[in-house]
C-alpha cells in the first residue's frame, strides 16, 4: 500500500460495466512513489467515502481489482483508509548506509496530513 | 518479497471491510546493496514487528495470504504484509 492524497475526483457515465457504480478518485501519491506509468497521479476506486484533502492509504494491484467486485474489474487502485495520525521516525529512513546528499529522503508532507 | 525497515505506523480509523484493527506499518524499502531505496511502503502487520526492525514484505496476492490463509481472502484490501522481522542474514 502507499499513502496518497486525495486531490479530486471524476464522474464518468459512461464506463465499463464491471465499474459498477464505484467512485473514482484522483490521489497524489505521497513519498517517492511514482507510478510506473508516471503522471504523479492515479485514480483508485473509493470504499471508505473518502473526500477531497483526505490522506489515505491506497492499496494496488490484484487485490484492488478483487476488491472491486470480481477478478475482471477494470481497477488498479483501491482506497483503502483514511488516515488519521503518521508516527514516523525520519532518523530510521538515513541509516545505516544512506545515500551521501540524500537529507530528506521523503517529500511525504507530514505536517500537513501526518497529524491532525 | 522485499527487505525493507520499519520506520513508523499509519493510524485509520475509517477502513476497508476485514482491516478493522489490522496494524499498519511504514517500511522504508532497501536496494539490493542493503541500503534504503528512498521508497515507502505500507504494510499489514501481524508479527508485531517494531519501529527500526528489519523485515521483509510481501506483495500483491500473497500479502492476503499472511493476513488471512486459504482461497477466501479474495475480499481484503491489501497489497503488502510484513511475511518476516529479519534476525540476521548472509
Amino acid at each position: 500500500m502507499i499513502l496518497g492524497r486525495v486531490i479530486g475526483e471524476v464522474w464518468a457515465t459512461r464506463r465499463d460495466p464491471r465499474l459498477g457504480r464505484a467512485k473514482l478518485l484522483v490521489v497524489r501519491p505521497q513519498g517517492l512513489y511514482e507510478p510506473a506509468f508516471g503522471g504523479r497521479h492515479l485514480v483508485a476506486t473509493d470504499d471508505v467515502q473518502a473526500g477531497i484533502g483526505d490522506e489515505v492509504i491506497v492499496c494496488l494491484g490484484a487485490p484492488a481489482r478483487a476488491s472491486a467486485g470480481g477478478n475482471d474489474t477494470p481497477v488498479d487502485a483501491a482506497i483503502l483508509g483514511v488516515v488519521d495520525r503518521v508516527d514516523f521516525d525520519a532518523g530510521l529512513m538515513l541509516a545505516p548506509g544512506a545515500a551521501p546528499g540524500i537529507k530528506r529522503p521523503f517529500s511525504i508532507d507530514l505536517t500537513a496530513g501526518g497529524r491532525r | 518479497m522485499i527487505r525493507g525497515t520499519v520506520v513508523g505506523q499509519v493510524w485509520a480509523t475509517r477502513k476497508a471491510r476485514g482491516l478493522d484493527g489490522q496494524t499498519l506499518l511504514m517500511i522504508a524499502a532497501r536496494d539490493a546493496d542493503g541500503n534504503p531505496s528512498g521508497r515507502l511502503v505500507v504494510a499489514a502487520d501481524v508479527l508485531d514487528a517494531r519501529t527500526g526492525d528489519e523485515v521483509t514484505v510481501a506483495f500483491g496476492s500473497g500479502a492476503r495470504n499472511v493476513l488471512r490463509p486459504g482461497a477466501e481472502n479474495r475480499d481484503l484490501l491489501c497489497d503488502a504484509a510484513v511475511a518476516a522481522i529479519v534476525e540476521g542474514e548472509g
